[in-house]
């Protein structure tokens, strides 16, 4: 339930994020073309809003399986080799994760210190970078969630990203869409044979 | 010793299945701890570069949140009656109309398995309904698939634009004949096996049939003319266009098409409504449709789906780019560059070696992450033998064409496996005579530079360079 | 092991930034063997521009030379560069960086840990544009790309044009197409960044100057021992002459280039002409006088004569 319901904002806040700066740079060249002007803080909170968006959803990515990885070999071992070798990877993910939270701590602690803002807006800047030790945080804790379930055998893998599932969807809808069709045309054919 | 370990631990990581985007970190952060002095902070503040400082990158996303628009569905269906009320007269038409299904669908979206999903579900089975045998059909459309990668726009190109710094649009430009090129030999091919293999010609519709499958299509087809028209009429920017044309994609599945979103099923036209009050009727719907979509199940799904493909890409791309530090900062592209330009390879010769490589990577990888591992190291060599960037880069797209088709890991395979219900070993075999046609296609853009640079070229001499 | 000095920068090794440091690190290396060490990494293979201060807050870079505009958020004095018409040539600018105010102004970063060393010239601005641009009414509502600089943007609102923040990878794009119509740059850079080639007419404005400082970290600078610190310096001094030797006969040489490539028009622009640019930009000292102070502005510009 509550599980569900984090899952569901961080959702809504990574498709915010995403939409947001499309329509950002959508109004820039609006602004532009249509009305000779800009907005000048538009650039640098685009570019803003994309490293919320990739240092977020990389923990996200990990919790719904939307990174892609080279899986067919460990996919060709016995079942308990497939999982020892995701508990190693997990571990040197973890190391992953860690050294750059570590080093994104230092980083932000000494752009604190010296206290800088933003070139176009009125934010400190270690406040408009604390996405870096949130990420790698948040990343570490997805990491652990997953080890979790490795121990537990509720997964083998990473449960990767697949494109070709994703476009089979798209297949699934059109197939769908078909059957429609021809269900509304028999129905009509139908009605014209009642009537005639 | 600094490349070994590079190499060693980013592909112990990677075939321990271990997501390539932290394969590619890690292997950097290791060898920077390992063999140079920077600090860990320095390795973060790279990183936090790389997500926030590189707006061209952000075209990505935005091309992707266009795709899931248009992949929604109508768009293809569209595209498709236009292509066969156009050409499926022709012996072998109703084949050369999903080429060309494909060929417009990829203009309008940036990957390769989308397009064989989308054309593919609706021509494959109508071919077989045809009399087409079903391995030609499954064949044929895999191969054209792959063109979504190699007509602009290209989700594949952008990577690499991004991996080498060459211009995105005039690798846009640069895929377009070949693209056409590639669409016209499979188009040609299709002909002559139609001609030995007595395939049927479906009856020409009439113009006016034409005309209007043509202004219904139009709705999709614009996206084509407003992102090249927006790039080079001096509207906008690769990366503006990109993001209008996903506002576009929007307004035309959901507000013009109607097959997502809180205005499917209402009609433009009621049946005994006048043009004008239809008129008012549908200004009035799309008005209040919008703020609807905002919560709306089937908007929001197209915009996560989109989201899932671009945090995983720009998560890629972010370590790669650390691990673009490090090969620089080592000098590693140097160094190997050194040791092929010692084998007195001329550039035909680093052409081949560069083909090998990249098809047999093609086998295990996904294309993005094969560019923005390869590009870095082989775009220094290729310059210092004179190879030009661009013919470089299509050369790369085509190898990652041909990838999509090979097993283990064939993306285009896995999807026409999954429209046609048969097993891998039958695709594979479907594909394999088409897939003859792709080397050759790679044989003649490796070799035949001028089939990329003519229209980046040209361009340029009409700019008066 | 010898002291290493990583120096950063973001231009090509044959461009006067890119000279300067290739020299400084020759000058250290024969005079300094074995004491110190400078390795350059041209072409932004270490942080970009606007990353580089930070990384050398941490310690990881010890050189770089950013342009004078890319310290705005680290101290409000330095604005006094980019103001419009303060200097009447790059002479001027140069008596002002060598007097005691323009020494003293190599101090302000202080507080935020860094150290001027020394000011390096790109040259005086000029501006391009899709049309002629004789006096600022040919610029009202015209949208020119500038860097990210409070000043700067004043300078165009000024004259009613539209600034654009665009960044540096999309600007030539930007220019070829016409989406935005002009900038300001100088010769040099209108040269190498192939802009002539966009943008077919060029007015000869002088309007600002594009230096840059060349900076090190307080710790860094601190911890080394007085005359190795002093033995650096000078070593600075000379590659920065050589450097600004460069740019002064790049900025001749690079004009004359793109006048011989026909390709763009270079407008000069009559005194009286002149004179109403200066009328229309000279109110954004006033603006940005409490920042930069009163008296510097009028210290700089006493360098004119
Ligand atoms: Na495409
Ligand atoms: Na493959």
């Amino acid at each position: 339930m509550v599980r569900n319901l984090i899952t569901k904002l961080e959702e809504t806040f990574l498709s915010l994020l995403l939409v947001a700066m499309t329509l950002l740079v959508f109004a820039e060249v609006v602004m532009r073309f249509g009305f000779n002007s800009g907005i000048h803080w538009a650039q640098e909170m685009t570019l803003l809003l994309a490293a919320w968006f990739v240092l977020y959803g990389a923990s996200y990515g990990i919790k719904v399986g939307a990174h892609i990885g080279v899986d067919v070999f460990v996919k060709l071992l016995p079942k308990n080799a497939h999982r020892f070798f995701t508990l190693v990877a997990i571990g040197l993910c973890l190391v992953y994760s860690g050294l750059l939270l570590y080093g994104s701590w230092i980083y932000l602690s000494k752009m604190k210190m010296i206290g800088i803002e933003l070139e176009d807006m009125p934010i400190q800047k270690w406040m408009a970078m604390s996405i870096l030790v949130i990420g790698f945080a948040m990343l570490i804790i997805r990491f652990l969630e997953l080890g979790w379930k490795v121990l537990k055998h509720q997964t083998e893998g990473f449960g990767m990203h697949d494109e070709a599932e994703e476009s089979m969807e798209i297949a699934k809808e059109l197939k769908a869409m078909e059957e429609q069709e021809r269900l509304e045309k028999e129905r009509k054919d139908s009605d014209r044979g009642d009537r005639s | 010793m600094t490349t070994a370990a590079l190499f060693i631990i980013l592909f112990a990581c990677m075939f321990m299945g271990m997501p390539i985007a932290i394969a590619l970190g890690l292997s950097s952060v290791t060898t920077i701890l390992l063999f140079s002095n920077d600090s860990l902070a320095s390795v973060s503040l790279k990183f936090f570069e790389a997500t926030s400082e590189h707006y061209t990158l952000l075209a990505i996303p935005f091309f992707i949140l266009s795709s899931a628009f248009l992949s929604t569905g109508g768009v293809a269906k569209r595209l498709i009656n236009f292509a066969v009320d156009s050409v499926g007269h022709v012996r072998g038409g109703l084949a050369m109309a999903s080429v060309m299904a494909c060929m417009l669908f990829a203009a309008v979206s940036g990957s390769s398995p989308a397009t064989v999903a989308a054309i593919g579900t609706i021509v494959i089975a109508g071919m077989v309904r045809s009399g087409y045998p079903e391995s030609f059909a499954a064949g044929v459309i895999a191969n054209a698939g792959t063109l979504g990668i190699l007509i602009p726009p290209s989700i594949v190109m952008l990577v690499y634009a991004a991996a080498t710094e060459v211009s995105a649009s005039r690798m846009f430009m640069a895929g377009f004949i070949p693209g056409l090129m590639m669409g016209g030999i499979l188009m040609i091919a299709i002909y002559i096996a139609a001609r030995i293999m007595k395939l049927p010609a479906e009856p020409f519709p009439g113009f006016r049939h034409l005309g209007k499958s043509f202004i219904i299509a139009l709705g999709g087809l614009m996206l084509i003319i407003i992102v090249l028209g927006s790039i080079y009429g001096g509207i906008a920017s690769p990366t503006e266009a990109a993001a209008v044309a996903a506002v576009y994609a929007y307004m035309v599945s959901v507000l013009g098409y109607r097959d997502i979103g809180p205005m499917k099923g209402i009609a433009w036209q009621n049946e005994g409504e006048s043009a004008g009050s239809a008129t008012i009727r549908n200004i009035l719907q799309m008005l209040w449709a919008i703020p609807k979509s905002v919560r709306h199940p089937e908007v929001r799904k197209v915009i996560l789906d989109a989201t899932k493909v671009s945090l995983m890409l720009l998560f890629i791309i972010a370590n790669a780019m650390l691990f673009a530090h490090v090969l620089t900062t080592e000098r590693i592209p140097h160094q190997i560059a050194e040791v092929i330009v010692n084998w007195g390879l001329p550039a035909w010769g680093f052409l081949i070696v560069v083909n090998i490589l990249l098809l047999i990577a093609g086998n295990f990888m996904e294309p993005s992450a094969i560019i923005l591992i390869m590009a870095p190291i082989l775009f220094p060599i290729a310059t210092q033998l004179g190879i030009d960037p661009i013919h470089l880069g299509i050369i790369m797209v085509v190898n990652m064409e041909i990838g999509m088709l090979t097993p283990p890991v064939g993306l285009n395979l896995f999807v026409t496996a999954g429209i046609t219900g048969k097993n891998m070993i039958w695709v594979i075999k479907a594909c394999l005579p088409w897939l003859c046609l792709l080397l050759f296609f790679l044989i003649l853009i490796t070799y035949i530079p001028q089939i990329s640079l003519f229209l980046p070229e040209y361009i340029d001499h009409l700019n008066g360079y | 092991a010898p002291v290493e000095i990583k120096f950063s920068h973001v231009v090509a090794e044959n461009t006067p930034k890119g000279q300067m440091a290739n020299k400084f690190a020759e000058l250290v290396a024969e005079r300094l063997a074995g004491k110190v060490e400078v390795n350059v990494f041209p072409s932004s293979q270490l942080f970009g521009d606007n990353k580089v201060l930070e990384a050398m807050l941490l310690g990881d870079v010890q050189m770089a030379a950013p342009s004078l505009s890319k310290f705005q958020k680290y101290t409000k004095s330095l604005q006094l560069f980019d103001l419009p018409f303060l200097f009447k040539d790059i002479d001027a600018v140069e008596r002002f960086q060598s007097s005691a105010d323009g020494q003293k102004m190599l101090t302000s970063l202080e507080s935020k840990g860094l150290v001027g060393l020394g000011y390096l010239h790109n040259g005086m601005k000029q501006l391009s544009a899709s049309d002629p641009l004789k006096v600022p009414a040919d610029a009202s509502g015209k949208k020119f790309r500038i860097m990210t600089s409070d000043v700067l943007q004043a300078q165009f609102e000024a004259v009613d044009a539209v600034p654009l923040k665009k960044p540096f990878s999309e600007v030539f794009t930007l220019l070829q197409t016409k989406a935005i119509d002009g900038q300001e740059n100088t010769w040099s850079n209108i040269f190498s960044k192939k802009f002539f080639e966009v943008q077919p007419f060029i007015t000869e404005s002088n309007h600002g100057v594009l230096d840059y400082m060349v900076v090190t970290s307080a710790e860094f600078w601190g911890g080394l021992d007085a005359d190795l610190r002093s033995e650096i310096k000078a070593a600075l001094d000379e590659a920065i002459a050589f450097g600004n030797g460069i740019a002064a006969d790049k900025a001749n040489s690079d004009k004359q280039a793109i006048i011989d490539s026909k390709r763009s028009e270079v407008i000069e622009i009559s005194a009286e002409e002149r004179a109403l640019w200066v009328t229309a930009m000279k109110p954004v000292w006033a603006q940005f006088a409490d920042e930069i102070g009163a008296d510097l502005i009028k210290a700089a510009e006493a360098s004119n004569q």
